[in-house]
């Protein structure tokens, strides 16, 4: 009797286990069955982006400075559509400062043609649309003039095509672009800075021309290692009425007719040399022409004119010795850099500022980096010199500045 | 004399242009000969250090592709072997 009493309980917890089991099963697939019914097919969604945090010692303090957190926004949808907005945060002067670096939408037309509109990175060069952010820029400086303030666009508002393909064994990468393009500083707001360009995103223009730009990037060698680029910018930076209107001198003051061609030349070679290393070679050239016109000085009272051209260039070279079979030296890098920036002789915004930089990083991983970087930065202009260092509006403090930096992509 | 200047620089871009659309053809020759990983290390490298395959999802390597094929203007064939072999590394 105990034998059939135990077989009886034996049985029924078999069957109770195995319809268990099969409810689980049943109640997973429901389950999962919902959960694919609502996950998105073809949509991602994604936030990058990167920072940099460090210690800058110049002549004149040592501060820590938090650099910035930029977050990139990235949305997919299906294979050929892209969106991509990056903001930027960074405290500055005591205060949290958050901009919009460029906000854009990108769609695969074809192969060798991709559609893009909204607010992005200029291809004039490119050093801004590629290597500006902190865990790519191998320094912790920009090269003279290729900042938000230097010759040449960040980023601006409008549409533009571009594309690669192969060459028989080369490559070419192509760009062309409609933006709103720039306004010209009629010196009404700042007389000392009449006659620059300022290249803020603007959402609408100051007039009714439309600056056009583009790029042309060649890679002669098979393994992309060498890429050279021409681009070119043209735009008529003037508003369409004169910024002294109802002033009965300074009202024949007029820039409608203003008109900028900027042109720039860029290189990179990046080549694993085996048991030497990687070194990696870049450089860029911008040069920058507006027409003439006249301004006012009010310090002066007078009227007066200059040839507005400019000019920045660099050159970087970095060395890793990356086939060392050592942890530590293998992640090491060595960089070194040498940026010019030239502004016109007879305007108010005169320099012509020299900068040598050298680092030493270290890469934690493939996208953090400590970047320890010395830079010397002179200005040839010695009336200039003493304005530079106390206005600090336009580029870093003349002297030497030592920085320690962290900087991340994620 | 600037004008002049202009128009031929726009000239010689389309020429080049259209010269090199001519000339696509032989694209998929090319790329199909090297091996993703070998573009993957190619390409990369010419910005940043090339990424570990780890570092993100399949789905995730999809939006990081086409991310970098507009923003680093990639062919349409090197991004998708280089997309391919990152994510056959990641698993």
């Amino acid at each position: 009797m105990k034998k059939i009493y135990l077989l009886s309980v034996m049985i029924f917890s078999f069957v109770a286990a195995v319809n268990s089991q099969s409810v689980t099963n049943n109640d997973y697939k429901t389950l999962s069955d919902n959960i694919n019914s609502i996950t998105p097919k073809n949509t991602s969604f994604m936030v990058r982006g990167y920072s940099h945090f460090g210690l800058n010692i110049n002549d004149e303090q040592t501060s820590f400075s938090y650099g910035q957190f930029s977050p990139i926004f990235l949305w997919k949808q299906g294979s050929r559509f892209i969106f991509e907005t990056e903001l930027e945060f960074e405290f500055e002067d005591n205060q949290l400062n958050i901009g919009l670096e460029y906000a854009n939408a990108s769609y695969i037309v074809s192969k060798a043609l991709v559609f893009r509109a909204g607010a992005f990175l200029l291809p004039f060069g490119t050093f801004i649309e590629r290597y500006h952010p902190a865990w790519i820029n191998r320094l912790s400086s920009k090269p003279l003039g290729f900042g938000h303030d230097g010759i040449g666009p960040s980023s601006d508002l409008g549409v533009a095509v571009r594309g690669a393909f192969q060459v028989g064994k080369s490559k070419l990468a192509y760009d062309l672009y409609v933006v709103n393009g720039p306004q010209l500083k009629t010196g009404l707001v700042e007389p000392e800075e009449a006659g620059m360009l300022d290249f803020s995103l603007n959402t609408s223009d100051n007039n009714k021309n439309k600056a056009v730009g583009g790029r042309l990037g060649f890679f002669p060698l098979s393994s992309s290692a060498l890429e050279v680029g021409v681009s070119g910018y043209f735009a008529k930076p003037g508003s369409e009425t004169s910024p002294f209107a109802g002033d009965s001198i300074l009202g024949s003051l007029n820039y409608q007719d203003v008109s900028v061609s900027m042109y720039s030349i860029d290189l990179s070679f990046v080549k694993n040399l085996g048991s030497v290393g990687l070194i990696d070679i870049k450089g860029q050239y911008n040069y920058s022409s507006l027409s003439d016109a006249n301004y006012y000085n009010p310090e002066e009272d007078n009227i007066y004119t200059f040839k507005n051209k400019s000019s920045a260039y660099y050159a970087q070279i970095s060395y890793k010795p990356i086939s060392v079979n050592n942890s530590i030296i293998k992640n090491l890098e060595l960089v070194g850099r040498y940026s010019a920036y030239n502004t016109p002789e007879d305007a108010l915004w005169n320099s012509k500022l020299r900068q040598y930089s050298i680092g030493l990083n270290y890469w934690l991983t493939w996208r953090s980096v400590i970047k320890l970087s010395f830079d010397n930065l002179k200005n040839n202009v010695s009336e200039a010199s003493g304005e530079r260092n106390e206005e600090e509006e336009h580029g870093p403090l003349l002297g030497n500045a030592f920085y320690i930096h962290w900087a991340i992509g994620f | 004399m600037k004008n002049y200047l202009n128009i031929l620089i726009v000239s010689l871009f389309f020429a080049v242009m259209a010269f090199g659309i001519s000339s696509c053809v032989s694209e998929k020759q090319l790329t199909e000969a090297k091996s993703g990983a070998q573009l993957w290390a190619e390409n990369c490298v010419r910005c940043h250090n090339t990424p570990s395959p780890t570092s993100y999802s399949d789905p995730q390597w999809d939006v990081v592709g086409l991310h970098m094929r507009v923003r680093a203007n990639l062919t349409d064939n090197e991004t998708k072997k280089i997309i391919e072999f990152l994510k056959s590394a990641n698993n």
